[in-house]
């Protein structure tokens, strides 16, 4: 019976009036499957979409038995906006640009790991100098994802400091990316062939100075966080993922570290010369928030010691493929050669043609692996292009993460998981 | 890969593509196929994924065997993580017969890679607990990324022509 002096409380028909879709917070009250047993009832509460400590727009359906969760289901689908799609509508080269927008946080390894996948379907394999440019960019955006990261999650744990602080380094990287690329954000700095520019001296500045400042930032946030009470109480113990599950529900990247699996794929399955330096993953045997916190200020550390090598080792040469079938010769040329501007029509009117195939690459981003399989029909436009999404797939173990926990720990957990729901829902 | 007599009874085709192993099976057989290569060792599914072949310029499918032409090849990407290799697996299915059975109990990860094929290519998976949309509204009409679903298909406001070019069957 519903008992309508109670505000708050209903049943039935009261229930679905309450829960009307559209509501932040619906409420739907079910009564207790055992009710005389010891008064607990099932509580569903409806969390997000819209709520700041969803990193966008994740919707997760609870059942709650007090405050501890029975059951929790992820939502997923309110950021899909059809890049699959898109992407097989553009030719090869203008692909790069939805690549930059689906995982807006690491806009660099989502480009690379298409660049990749073409390269492997043209049989070519960008230039040294080029290689060595896509580490160092890549590095950065993996320092630049994390700190986003490393920001939110603190905000949403009370540490509000670590928001200012960490912008104030991402900031840095960004004018960074400004300088080489002339884009902050969506730089579609990495092609199919090669990289979009060369570094200026300027750049090259920038980006020593960085090195040498960022690791005292690091001990910075560290000061903040890593013996802070109130953080170490959140989030040592909570969210517990096993090496097992991790392994079993497919989980990549700090996730799977976290758990004590030491797989990377810069050192298990090398690409863009990785193999050239030297580095240690990042691995943590707890399995909890805290471990996976930790794996990211390691990773904080190693990327910088890759950006000191990547930068002092710099090989000289050209930045992108000698193939005028895929890439536009020197504007000089087309001065003086009808071959070259022959090519610049043609690449410009109708775009490249790889041959009939398929192609797999994959690169550890910040958030995972971060993989894109390409289709090619033979013509000048993809047949098919799948972004394999870390996020994706690690945000199906919440569910395990978080069963049997405290709902207030949910945020925590969501929290190291870093999923991006642009990259979540394409 | 080591030689297992039952796993090559049941591969119809294998070969390298832009440097990528594959081998190609019959729709019947994927999760035979698939409980024989993770005993092998191939523990981890990257992603189950669909390529629509329908009006394929080139008119041709890699694919060997059968009369009809199959419209939708399906794709599972798995990895062996202790010889750090990859396999990819080709699944071919004819435009009427888009069903296959579920692997979700196999892999954690086909569970939602299942849903979102289902969602976006109306590949039926059998055995799936839970196989709604994913990504697009559960009132959606359609496959999106079926070929013949056209690009821009809903009204655009202020937009002249959009139907006339962009859902006439040559563009799709």
């Amino acid at each position: 019976m519903a008992d309508v002096t109670r505000p708050g409380v209903a049943d039935g028909a009261q229930a679905a009036a309450l829960g009307a879709p559209g509501s932040a917070l619906t409420i739907i009250r079910e009564p207790s499957p055992n009710p005389v047993d010891d008064g607990s009832e099932i509580l569903t509460v409806n969390f997000g979409p819209h709520h700041p400590s969803t990193h966008g727009v994740l919707r997760l359906v609870v059942d709650l038995d007090g405050e501890t969760i029975r059951k929790i289901r992820p939502v997923i689908g309110y950021l899909h906006t059809g890049i699959e799609k898109t992407a097989e509508t553009l030719r090869y080269q203008q692909v790069v640009t939805v690549t930059d927008r689906h995982d807006y946080l690491s806009p660099l390894f989502n480009n690379l790991s298409y660049a990749l996948a073409v390269e492997k379907l043209m049989g070519v394999e960008a230039p040294p100098r080029a290689q060595a440019l896509r580490v160092i960019l890549c590095e950065l955006c993996r320092i630049s994802s994390h700190l986003i990261w490393l920001g939110t999650s603190g905000l949403e744990m009370g540490a509000i400091t670590m928001l200012w602080y960490c912008l104030r380094e991402r900031d840095r990287v960004l004018d960074l990316n400004e300088e080489i690329s002339g884009f902050r954000m969506h730089t579609s700095y990495i092609r199919p062939g090669g990289v979009s520019g060369d570094v200026t001296p300027r750049f090259l500045e920038m980006l020593d100075t960085f090195i040498n400042t960022f690791p005292s930032s690091v001990d910075q946030y560290e000061e903040l966080l890593t013996e802070n009470k109130i953080f170490k109480t959140r989030t040592v113990g909570i969210g517990y993922l096993s090496k097992e599950d991790a392994l079993r529900l497919g989980a990549s990247g700090p996730m799977l570290r976290g758990s004590g699996v030491d797989w990377d794929l810069r050192r298990t399955m090398p690409y863009s010369g990785y193999e050239k330096y030297e580095f240690e993953t990042a691995v943590a045997r707890e399995g909890d928030c805290y471990a996976r916190y930790r794996c990211r200020i390691k990773e904080f550390r190693e990327a910088t010691k890759i950006l000191r090598q990547a930068l002092d080792s710099l090989p000289e040469g050209p930045i992108n493929v000698d193939d005028r079938k895929m890439l536009p010769p020197p504007r000089a040329e087309l001065d003086t050669s009808m071959e070259a501007l022959i090519h610049h029509f043609k690449l410009f009117t109708e775009g490249y043609s790889p041959p009939v195939g398929d192609a797999y690459a994959a690169v550890e981003s910040g958030h995972g692996e971060n993989g894109c399989y390409v289709v090619s029909d033979g013509t000048h436009k993809p047949r098919r292009v799948k972004f394999r999404s870390a996020g994706f797939v690690n945000l199906q173990s919440t569910e395990t993460m978080a069963l049997g926990g405290l709902v207030a720990d949910m945020i925590a957990i969501i929290g190291t998981v870093d999923a991006v729901m642009g990259d979540v829902d394409r | 890969m080591t030689a297992n007599t039952a796993l090559e009874s049941l591969v119809i085709d294998r070969g390298i593509s832009a440097g990528d192993d594959y081998i190609t099976i019959a729709p019947g057989a994927i999760r035979d196929v698939l409980l024989i290569l993770r005993e092998e060792g191939f523990t981890q599914l990257l992603f189950i994924s669909c390529v629509d072949h329908l009006n394929r310029p080139d008119d041709r499918v890699p694919f060997t065997g059968g009369d009809q032409r199959p419209r939708f090849e399906l794709i599972y990407e798995i990895r062996d993580n202790q010889r750090r290799s990859r396999l990819r697996v080709r699944v071919f299915l004819l435009e009427g017969e888009v069903r296959v059975q579920s692997v979700h109990d196999l892999y954690g990860p086909a569970n939602w890679d299942e849903r979102e094929t289902w969602d976006l290519f109306g590949i039926e998976f059998e055995g799936h607990p839970d196989l709604t949309r994913i990504l697009l509204p559960e009132d959606w009409v359609g496959h999106p990324l079926r070929r013949d679903f056209p690009v821009g298909g809903e009204t655009v406001e202020f937009s002249e022509d959009h139907e006339e070019w962009q859902t006439s069957p040559a563009q799709a």
